[in-house]
């Protein structure tokens, strides 16, 4: 019993890291719905108290926080032992110390404005398109087979080297950001729709046809919140990559937000705010993560009640 | 765990009589790839009223005869009748049990259980008090508004059975209901599906590779062949009830299952 808990406990990051390295479409689904098959096969009364949290979580946060401090202090170490410049390498304490000037002056936060702003409009057009087109394309299996050459081709076409393109056309502003973050987004939204609409239990839609359901209610009371675990799993990979794709698209030519911030920087050569910077970025990354699996667990709770 | 707290008819649902069911002449290929002859010539009738149990290996085309007469399928030749009409389609005085659970996750017990009602345009009112009488019936008094991911395989079963019954079918279709749950928990199931099914006669075709169980339910069980599937052989079950657990121990009962499973070593 204990290692069903743990598959289904510990599910959010492992299924996100399946769908980040996934090559087939269904896989971040796929690994998400694997721990409640299995969960269900089981014929004996449900187990009683089922803790919480269990124990070993707080020891594994513990040993999480402690190999962030060695990896922390053997960072300093080396730099100092090394006598490194901090042109090439700055000790963490001085990033540290870099970030948090940053922000209590401020300087950081316009440009912090800008890149959350093309990342959360990116996603919401990128994830809206998706879902949208997914829909359209699990409902129709023509449409499907028309479409899958080109879905691969664009799959495998890297988007991020579209980014001068965009700025090409759309000019500095935020658009042409925006634009590459929703292209980056679409795609796990798009995949996980479709496959999360078609991965219903056949028996499920049989009994649907017993019932003799319409093609609507099927599809809202049995397709839409089967497909709700996929939809937050691309939910959750679109939000991490449109962190990337923001800031790619800074990169290639803009006058403001983190990425701009991190290519000045090279030209100051100011190798420290450039990892001030990039700590910034990653506890954003991080931020917008925990933020959609806060929505996930609130939508899906009855995906992680205990009895 | 009887039946006799249910109150006798629920206050929206017309039981209609239990009708004859007919199957005649029936053949059924599945064209996906390749032709494969899953029924061929396939004679069966059941009386209106009666429990009828589908035994035979597995692979010899039970649930497809199960999904013709639920009209999920249309026989290739012969005909499916119900009542004397032709069955073109899924039923609304038709109810199948799956062998799997088909309970929705996101959907309380008691919403699982009202499923029909709400697919069906019906008022949910109307029905809460029979939902609850029928779980209650099957035990399941207080789970209301568990989820089926609390529960154990033979609860999620019952919810599932209830959800059948719930709008009071005329034909009642099970597909290997219990054949993952453990023996005891599916005796228990078989006990309370019979004294539920006492209090509201419907025709019954209860499909199961568990030769025990076909005895213990049926009025008469039905032998198939190996595929293609047709009817090899019929045993009346002239066993009183209702049916209790000790008459598994007895010897007519034992003498039943020994001509069934003669029959079928020597027809598959």
């Amino acid at each position: 019993m204990s290692a069903e808990l743990e598959s289904s406990r510990g599910r959010s990051p492992a299924t996100h890291e399946a769908a980040i390295s996934a090559t087939g479409p269904s896989a971040a689904g796929r690994a998400q719905q694997a721990a409640p098959l299995h969960e269900r096969d089981a014929n004996d009364l449900p187990a009683a108290g089922r803790g919480r949290r269990r124990p070993t979580q707080h020891s594994a946060l513990a040993l999480s926080l402690a190999l962030l401090v060695a990896l922390l202090a053997a960072w300093e170490a080396f730099v100092r032992l090394r006598g490194l410049s901090p042109l090439v390498l700055p000790p963490p304490g001085a990033v540290a110390a870099k970030l948090a000037e940053q922000l209590a002056s401020g300087a950081l936060l316009p440009h912090t404005a800008t890149t959350l702003a093309e990342i959360l409009l990116g996603f919401a057009l990128g994830a809206a398109l998706g879902v949208g087109s997914g829909a359209l394309v699990a409902h129709s299996p023509l449409l499907r087979r028309v479409l899958t050459p080109y879905l691969i081709a664009s799959q495998a076409m890297p988007k991020l080297a579209l980014a001068p393109l965009f700025v090409l056309w759309l000019g500095y502003d935020l658009t042409p950001k925006v634009v590459i973050t929703a292209l980056i987004a679409f795609f796990p939204l798009f995949e996980n729709t479709v496959v999360g609409l078609n991965e219903v239990a056949p028996e499920k839609l049989e009994l649907f046809r017993m019932l003799r359901a319409s093609a609507w209610q099927t599809f809202v009371k049995l397709r839409v919140p089967s497909a709700l675990p996929y939809l937050f799993a691309g939910l959750r990979v679109a939000m991490v990559l449109s962190v990337v794709g923001a800031v790619v698209g800074e990169y290639v030519g803009a006058n403001r937000g983190l990425g701009a911030l991190i290519i000045a920087s090279q030209g100051t050569m100011d190798t420290t705010l450039m990892f001030a910077v990039i700590l910034l970025l990653t506890l954003l990354g991080v931020g917008l993560y925990l933020g959609v699996v806060a929505v996930e667990r609130r939508v899906l709770r009855w995906q992680w009640e205990d009895s | 765990m009887t039946a006799t707290s249910l109150p006798p008819i629920g206050q929206a649902a017309a039981a209609s009589a239990p009708p004859e069911i007919a199957v005649e002449g029936v053949r059924h290929v599945f064209a996906a790839g390749g032709e494969l002859v899953a029924l061929d010539g396939v004679d069966l009738t059941v009386a209106p009223g009666e429990f009828v149990a589908l035994v035979g290996e597995s692979g010899c085309g039970k649930s497809t005869l199960l999904r013709l007469i639920a009209g999920l399928l249309a026989p290739t030749a012969g005909r499916v009748t119900l009542g004397g009409a032709p069955v073109d389609g899924p039923r609304a005085d038709v109810a199948l049990v799956f062998q799997r659970s088909v309970l929705l996750e996101w959907r309380t017990v008691l919403d699982n259980v009202l499923l029909p009602v709400e697919v069906r345009g019906l008022p949910r009112g109307g029905y809460t008090a029979e939902a609850r009488a029928l779980l209650a019936a099957l035990g399941l008094a207080g789970f209301e508004g568990r989820r089926p991911r609390q529960l154990s395989g033979g609860m999620q079963q019952r919810v599932a059975l209830a959800q059948a019954l719930l709008l009071q079918p005329a034909v009642l279709l099970l597909d290997e209901p219990f054949g993952a749950l453990d023996a005891i928990t599916r005796e228990q199931l078989n006990l309370e599906l019979l004294g539920l099914w006492e209090v509201r006669r419907s025709s019954v075709v209860f499909v199961t590779h568990d030769l025990a169980e076909a005895v213990f339910l049926a009025d008469r069980v039905v032998l198939m062949t190996r595929r293609p599937g047709r009817v090899a052989a019929s045993f009346p079950v002239p066993l009183p009830r209702p049916r209790t657990l000790d008459l598994r121990y007895s010897a007519a009962f034992a003498d039943l299952c020994r001509d069934v499973k003669h029959a079928m070593a020597s027809e598959c």
